[in-house]
């Protein structure tokens, strides 16, 4: 773990969030700071996923204060509609398993910069020089349902890198990997991390020590248990 | 068995004679059936997108009405419509009734509920993570649900064909509202109802054939376009 205290770039404070009866999230505090690489752990079940999909805005929780750092630099409890929308913006968030849509790797990592409006001799561009920076350039016309686990996994780290993001949230994204494909993987991450992105990733991985954390986060029962930097 | 060959001979020989009768009833059938679906699929897909992925109050309750109304005889929507478009009735004033668009009215009624049904099943059960991708993305409410939309867009497909063969062979709808007017509402449906009545069933054939040429074209069509998709066991 490097010591270097970073100014928190997002900040989510009180986060609770119940499916029915059950608590999932008890007054959670989590922030992550610009460009840090923050590791979650935790067993299943409690409450990694659900904290990196409020946090991308994906999920609605019963109660969340949140803070941008220097967005605006002040704390709030924004209505929800506007918050996931600030949140959206900001934050990427890869699944598990990542879903790529049917068509080839190219129509998925342009899929994003589609929604940005650009033109399409620059999306090409972009494309084609992103899949080259992390070794994909190969598998461009390729049909997503024909690449392997570890393909699929690279891919959907790229198309949401793509999209420059200030915050990735990655769940799990070694599980299923081989030793190869894991190795490419935290290449990808670290290349991520020296262009200021910030990642918070969950892992079981005993391997994950081959990257340096500024933060760890450990999750018990749906609160946090230990946090260091 | 003679009398069935020699009847469905003649029947191919009409057709292809290019008898202008036969081919306006044709005509009406397709224009009527395909301006229906037409109208009716792009709310139905919005609505069953609605339904499968907003939770709102009294949602179980319209996806159960929509499930219901899967069984409502042609021939009742047929009557119910000729009740509100009769002179007498609170739509008289528009002249609707025996034209056109009472049919394609009756038919988009009949579509409808399938529409949305079947188009439900098929987002119901497609991937959260289609629609959680596309929003992490950047994509819009709107264009993430058109995403969606295109990742079940085979079995949209399906339903979409399911809905055009219901209305395209329903009767009851479309001879109540429609009348059975020649060379105006006559389309192929009523068309062989009435000749059979006559015991002229050349024509009823005949119509019968276009019929079924159609519905093996449409299966066709969905099996060529689903030959593309993803084989799951290889």
């Amino acid at each position: 773990m490097t010591s270097v205290i970073k100014k928190a770039s997002l900040s989510l404070k009180r986060v609770c969030f119940k499916r029915g009866t059950r608590t999932i999230l008890d007054n959670v505090d989590f922030s992550v700071s610009q460009g840090a690489l923050v590791l979650m752990t935790g067993q299943n079940g409690s409450g990694k996923s659900t904290l990196l999909k409020i946090t991308a805005g994906l999920l609605k929780p019963q109660q969340v204060q949140v803070s941008f750092v220097p967005h605006d630099g002040q704390q709030g409890s924004y209505p929800w509609p506007r918050l996931k929308k600030l949140l959206r913006r900001k934050v990427c968030y890869l699944h598990q398993h990542p879903y790529l849509f049917h068509g080839s790797v190219y129509d998925n990592v342009a899929y994003g910069l589609k929604r940005q409006k650009m033109s399409k001799q620059e999306i090409e561009q972009r494309v084609v020089q992103a899949l080259q920076e992390y070794s994909l350039e190969s598998l461009i016309h390729r049909d997503c349902h024909e690449l392997s686990g570890g393909e699929k996994q690279r891919v959907a780290i790229v198309r949401s890198w793509i999209t420059r993001p200030e915050i990735i949230l990655l769940d799990e994204p070694f599980s299923n990997m081989d030793k190869e494909s894991r190795k490419k993987s935290y290449a990808l991450i670290k290349q991520m991390c020296q262009q200021n992105i910030t990642i918070a990733l969950t892992s079981h991985d005993p391997l994950i020590g081959e990257l340096s954390f500024d933060q760890h986060i450990h999750l018990y029962q749906g609160k946090i248990t230990h946090k260091s930097v | 068995m003679n009398d069935l060959t020699d009847a469905s001979i003649q029947a191919l020989q009409l057709l292809l004679s290019g008898d202008a009768q036969v081919w306006k009833i044709i005509s009406v059938s397709f224009t009527v059936s395909l301006k229906a679906i037409f109208i009716a699929t792009v709310p139905a897909i919005a609505v069953a997108f609605v339904l499968a992925y907003y939770a709102f109050p009294g949602r179980r309750f319209v996806i159960t009405l929509f499930n219901t109304a899967l069984a409502i005889p042609a021939v009742v929507v047929g009557l119910t419509m000729y009740l509100l478009l009769s002179r007498s009735g609170p739509f008289g004033d528009l002249h609707l009734l025996f034209t056109q668009e009472a049919m394609i009215i009756g038919q988009i009624i009949l579509a409808f509920p399938m529409l949305v049904a079947m188009s439900h099943a098929s987002l119901q059960s497609s991937d959260q993570r289609a629609w959680e991708t596309a929003i992490t993305l950047g994509a819009s409410a709107f264009v993430a649900a058109v995403t969606v939309i295109r990742e079940v867009r085979f079995g949209l497909m399906a339903a979409v064909i399911a809905a055009f063969g219901r209305i395209i062979a329903e009767v009851g709808s479309s001879m109540v509202v429609g009348g059975n007017i020649l060379n105006h509402t006559r389309n192929i449906t009523t068309a062989i109802a009435l000749e059979t009545s006559k015991g002229s069933f050349v024509e009823g054939i005949a119509l019968g054939m276009v019929l079924l040429t159609l519905a093996l074209l449409l299966n066709f069509f969905l099996t060529a376009i689903q030959g593309k998709a993803e084989v799951i066991h290889q």
